[in-house]
C-alpha cells in the first residue's frame, strides 16, 4: 500500500503544468473554430509526446504506476483544458486501448508508433440511438468479402470526429463483435455538422454515417469470444470521464478558494463567513474523496481485473455527481462573477454536466452496479 | 499509488469476521434490546486480541500495525457488530489505553496496558464537559498541585464507557489563565474517593455502549498520575485523532458492507408485484448508493490509518475530510437500506434501523462536522 503520489508522478505534474499553460496563453484552447482545434490538438499532442503521459495505459513506462500515475496527471491536463483533456484521452486512451488489446500485430506495427508520437489523432464511435441498460444489439457493421468488408451504421456524439484521421467504429462482424478501424476520408464515410455543446467547445464533436464504406478486412479487429466488447468500451470512456471530473472539481475548487479568500465583504474575506468557508471545505472533502476513489480504481482496473468493471461505475457516478456539485457551489462563491462567460469556474461548470450523460449514464451506471451487487451481472 | 493489502491483513479481516459472526453477532440483539453493555463480548475481543491489536507484544499486544488494526474495525462492522459495541472498543483502546500508551512513563505502561489489552480492565476517557464540547479550551475541570497529590474538581459528560470503566483518562486544566496550554492530563481509577460517575444516559445509538457523566469532587490522586508533563493534554488529545479518524471510522466503513449484503440478501429474496424487488430499479439504486458509499470511505480511512504506519505527521486536512465524509455522507446510505427493507427496516429485527441510528453518532463524537468544517476552511 502506498497513498503518496511519487516524486516523479509530481514532477510530471509539474511538468505538464508549466507546458500546457504556455500553450493555453498562446491561444484558447477551449474555444476554436474546427480548423484551429484540430491545429490545437496536434499542438498540445506534440507537447505530451515529449513527457511519458501519452504512454500511460498502452504501454509500461518504469517508475510510473500505469493507470493510477495517469489519473494523477490527467486532473492537470483536464483543468488547464477540459476540451484537450476530452480530445486527448479519446484519442490516446480509448483508441489507442482498442488497438493495445484488440489490434493484430501488424495494426499495432503500423498505428500505435505515430498514435505515441501524437501524430494520429483517433475518435471512437460507438453510441447508436440509444444505449441501455441491456445494450442493445449494435447494428453498424457489414459483411467481409475477401479482402475487403463493407459497412454501414450510424454513430452519434462522436468525440473528435471532425478532426480525426482514424475512426474505431463499433459494431458486428459476421454475427460477433468488432472493431471497424476507418481512415478518414474513406468514401461512404460522413461525418455530420459540428454538434454546438454548452461545455467542452474547444472539442469537436459531430455524428457519422457510414454508407457501404469499404475498408481492407485487416482493420477489422474481431473482439475475442468472452470479451464483453461494449462494457469495456463504457469502461475505458468511463475512465475519461473520471479523470476529467477531477481536473474540472480542481478549476472549480482552486477559482472558489482563490475568490473567497481574496473577495472581501462587510470587511472581510467571505472565506471567513461560515456559509463560504464550510461551503469550501464540503467541496474539499468531495474533490478528495473523488481523487482517492479514482486512484484506487485505476489502479484496481490494472492489478484486479475482476473488479475493474464495477468499480469504475461506482467511482464514475460518485466522482462524475461530486464533479457538478462542486462546480456549483463554486458558481455561487464567485458571486456575479461566477456568471459571467469566460471565467474557469463558469465553463467548469458547463463542462460538468455532461460527466453524468457521457459514457455509461448515472442512471444506467447505478442499475448496473445495483445488478452486479445482486449477481445479475458481472 | 498502490492499493494492495498483504495476504497476512486480508487473512486476518476473515478471521475477524468468523470470530465476530460465530461469538459476538448472536448476542446483539438481546444486549440492544436491554441496552446493556455485553461483557462477554468485549471480553471476547480482548481474548481474540482485538483490545490490544496494535500495542507491543510484551504489554500484551499483538504487536500488529495500524492499517491491520483498521481492518479488524472494518471487519467487525462488515460482520454486523453494533456501533455500541465498537464504540466501546475505540474509546477503550484508543482514547484511553493508547494515550497511556503513548505518553505514560514506563511504569504507568506496565500498569495498565496489559490489562486493559486483555480486557480485565475497561478503560474510558473524559474531556466533554457539559458547557465545553467542540470549545473544548473552555473546560472548567481543575487539578491542583497539593504536595504530591493532584485534587481534581469538575464534571464531564457523554463519556463512553463512564459507568462501568476501572480506568479513565481525565482531562483538567492545571493552569485556568491558558486556555488550550492549560490542559493535562490524568489517570483516574475506578473507587478514588471523590471520583464517581452518572447514570447511563438514555440514547438515540450506539445503546450497548454505557455513556455517563463523570463527577470529580475533590478528587484526590497521586501526582504521578499525571499523563507526561502539565499543559501537554491538548496535544495528548490531538494525537488521538489519528485514531480516531482510522480505527474508530472504520467499523461504519464496514456496516457500509454489512448493509449492502443484507440489502441484497433481502431484495433477492423479497417480491412484490409478481417480482423479487431487486429487478426494480429503485430498489438497484439503493443498493447502488450504498456500495458507493463504502467504497469512496474506505480510501479516506486507509489513507490516515497508512500514514500513521509510515509515522508522518498527522494530516489534519485529511483527517478532517474523512470524519466529515464519513459523518455526513453516510446518512443517504442508512437511511436507504431501512426504506429498501419496507416495514421490517423499520423493526429491531433487521438490524438496518440500528445502523441508522448507530451512524448518526458519526457527525457529532469525537468532534461535530461542523467542526470539521472549521478546520478544513482554516486550512486550505
Ligand atoms: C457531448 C457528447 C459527447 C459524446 N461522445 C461520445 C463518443 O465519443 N463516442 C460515443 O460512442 N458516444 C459518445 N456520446 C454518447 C453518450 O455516451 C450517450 O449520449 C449516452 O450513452 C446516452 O445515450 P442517449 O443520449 O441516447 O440517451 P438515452 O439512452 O436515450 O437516455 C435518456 C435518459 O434515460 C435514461 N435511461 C435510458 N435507459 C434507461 C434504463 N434502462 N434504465 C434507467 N434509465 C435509463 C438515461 O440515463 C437518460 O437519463 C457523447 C455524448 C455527448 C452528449
Ligand atoms: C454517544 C456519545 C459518546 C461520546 N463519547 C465521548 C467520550 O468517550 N469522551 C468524550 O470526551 N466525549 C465524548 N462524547 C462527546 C462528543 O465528543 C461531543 O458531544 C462533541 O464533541 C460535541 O460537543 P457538544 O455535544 O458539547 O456540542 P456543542 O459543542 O455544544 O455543539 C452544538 C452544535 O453547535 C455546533 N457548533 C459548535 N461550535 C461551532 C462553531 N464554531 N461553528 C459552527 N458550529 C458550531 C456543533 O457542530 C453542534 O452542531 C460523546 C458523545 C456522544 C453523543
Amino acid at each position: 500500500m502506498n497513498y503518496e503520489i511519487s516524486e516523479k508522478e509530481f514532477t510530471l505534474n509539474i511538468d505538464l503544468h508549466q507546458r500546457l499553460t504556455l500553450l493555453a496563453k498562446e491561444g484558447d484552447l477551449e474555444v476554436a473554430d474546427t480548423k484551429q482545434v484540430r491545429a490545437n490538438l496536434e499542438k498540445t499532442l506534440a507537447v505530451l509526446a515529449d513527457t511519458p503521459y501519452l504512454k500511460f495505459g498502452l504501454e509500461a513506462v518504469p517508475g510510473f504506476n500505469g493507470l493510477a500515475s495517469l489519473m494523477v496527471a490527467v486532473e492537470v491536463v483536464a483543468d488547464i483544458s477540459p476540451s484537450i483533456c476530452l480530445s486527448v484521452e479519446t484519442s490516446t486512451r480509448v483508441f489507442g486501448k482498442i488497438l493495445t488489446q484488440w489490434g493484430t500485430p501488424a495494426i499495432k506495427e503500423k498505428m500505435l508508433p505515430p498514435l505515441l508520437a501524437g501524430k494520429l489523432i483517433g475518435a471512437l464511435a460507438l453510441s447508436e440511438e440509444s444505449m441501455n441498460v441491456e445494450n442493445a444489439p449494435l447494428t453498424a457493421g457489414g459483411a467481409v468479402n475477401g479482402d475487403t468488408a463493407e459497412i454501414s451504421g450510424k454513430k452519434q456524439y462522436v468525440i473528435n470526429a471532425p478532426v480525426a484521421d482514424w475512426f474505431a467504429v463499433a459494431g458486428v462482424a459476421e454475427g460477433k463483435s468488432a472493431v471497424f478501424l476507418v481512415k478518414a476520408g474513406t468514401p461512404g464515410l460522413t461525418v455530420g455538422p459540428r454538434k454546438n455543446t454548452p461545455g467542452f467547445q474547444g472539442a469537436a464533436i459531430a455524428d457519422i454515417t457510414l454508407e457501404n464504406c469499404a475498408i481492407p478486412a485487416d482493420q477489422i479487429l474481431m473482439i475475442p469470444d468472452g470479451q464483453n466488447m461494449l462494457q469495456t468500451l463504457r469502461m475505458w470512456e468511463n475512465q475519461v470521464l473520471i479523470g476529467a471530473s477531477l481536473g474540472l472539481m480542481k478549476t472549480a475548487f482552486d477559482g472558489a478558494r482563490n475568490h473567497a479568500k481574496t473577495h472581501r465583504s462587510g470587511g472581510k474575506p467571505v472565506i471567513a463567513f461560515q456559509e463560504v468557508g464550510f461551503k469550501l471545505s464540503d467541496m474539499l472533502t468531495l474533490f478528495q474523496t473523488s481523487q482517492l476513489f479514482a486512484f484506487r480504481t485505476a489502479w484496481t482496473t490494472e492489478n484486479v481485473p475482476a473488479d475493474a468493471e464495477s468499480l469504475t461505475l461506482c467511482a464514475k457516478v460518485f466522482c462524475s455527481e461530486s464533479a457538478e456539485q462542486v462546480a456549483g457551489e463554486a458558481m455561487r462563491i464567485l458571486g456575479g462573477a461566477g456568471y459571467e462567460t469566460g471565467n474557469p469556474v463558469e465553463r467548469a461548470s458547463r463542462c460538468v454536466k455532461f460527466l453524468q450523460i457521457a459514457g455509461t449514464s448515472t442512471e444506467i451506471a447505478r442499475v448496473k452496479i445495483g445488478d452486479a451487487a445482486l449477481g445479475l451481472r458481472n | 499509488m498502490e492499493f494492495s493489502f498483504t495476504k497476512e491483513q486480508l487473512m486476518f479481516k476473515k478471521e475477524v469476521i468468523r470470530f465476530a459472526k460465530k461469538e459476538i453477532v448472536p448476542r446483539i440483539q438481546e444486549f440492544e434490546l436491554k441496552k446493556q453493555f455485553d461483557f462477554e463480548s468485549f471480553k471476547k475481543l480482548g481474548d481474540f486480541g482485538i483490545l490490544g491489536l496494535h500495542f507491543p507484544e510484551e504489554y500484551g499486544g499483538g504487536g500488529a500495525d495500524v492499517i491491520t488494526t483498521v481492518l479488524a474495525g472494518e471487519a467487525l462492522g462488515e460482520a454486523g457488530v453494533d456501533g455500541g459495541l465498537t464504540l466501546a472498543y475505540g474509546a477503550h483502546t484508543f482514547l484511553c489505553a493508547d494515550t497511556i500508551f503513548s505518553h505514560g512513563t514506563e511504569e504507568q505502561r506496565k500498569k495498565y496496558i496489559p490489562k486493559l489489552a486483555s480486557g480485565e480492565w475497561i478503560g474510558c476517557m473524559g474531556l466533554t464537559e457539559p458547557n465545553a464540547g467542540s470549545d473544548v479550551a473552555s473546560m472548567t475541570s481543575t487539578a491542583e498541585k497539593k504536595g504530591d497529590k493532584y485534587i481534581l474538581n469538575g464534571s464531564k459528560i457523554f463519556i463512553t464507557n463512564g459507568p462501568i470503566a476501572d480506568v479513565s483518562v481525565v482531562y483538567a486544566k492545571t493552569d485556568m489563565e491558558k486556555k488550550h496550554a492549560g490542559i493535562s492530563a490524568f489517570i483516574v481509577e475506578k473507587g478514588t474517593p471523590g471520583f464517581s460517575a452518572g447514570t447511563p444516559l438514555i440514547k438515540m445509538g450506539v445503546c450497548t455502549s454505557q455513556t455517563s457523566e463523570l463527577y470529580l469532587s475533590n478528587c484526590e490522586i497521586p501526582a504521578e498520575n499525571l499523563l507526561g508533563k502539565e499543559g501537554d493534554g491538548f496535544n495528548m488529545s490531538l494525537q488521538t485523532v489519528e485514531w480516531d479518524r482510522s480505527a474508530l471510522l472504520a467499523p461504519f466503513v464496514g456496516a457500509a458492507t454489512f448493509m449492502l449484503n443484507r440489502c441484497v440478501a433481502y431484495a433477492k429474496d423479497r417480491e412484490q408485484f409478481g417480482r423479487k424487488i431487486g429487478q426494480f430499479q429503485a430498489i438497484k439504486r439503493k443498493i447502488a448508493n450504498i456500495r458507493i458509499f463504502g467504497e469512496a470511505a474506505r480510501n479516506l480511512v486507509y489513507r490516515i490509518a497508512w500514514c500513521k504506519d509510515q509515522k508522518k505527521p498527522l494530516n489534519h486536512l485529511e483527517a478532517a475530510v474523512a470524519k466529515l465524509f464519513v459523518g455526513d455522507w453516510s446518512m443517504g446510505p442508512s437511511n436507504d437500506a431501512v426504506v429498501l427493507h419496507g416495514g421490517y427496516g423499520y423493526c429491531h429485527e433487521y438490524d438496518m434501523e440500528r445502523i441508522f441510528r448507530d451512524s448518526r453518532l458519526a457527525p457529532i463524537g469525537g468532534g461535530t462536522s461542523d467542526i470539521q468544517r472549521m478546520i478544513i476552511s482554516k486550512l486550505i
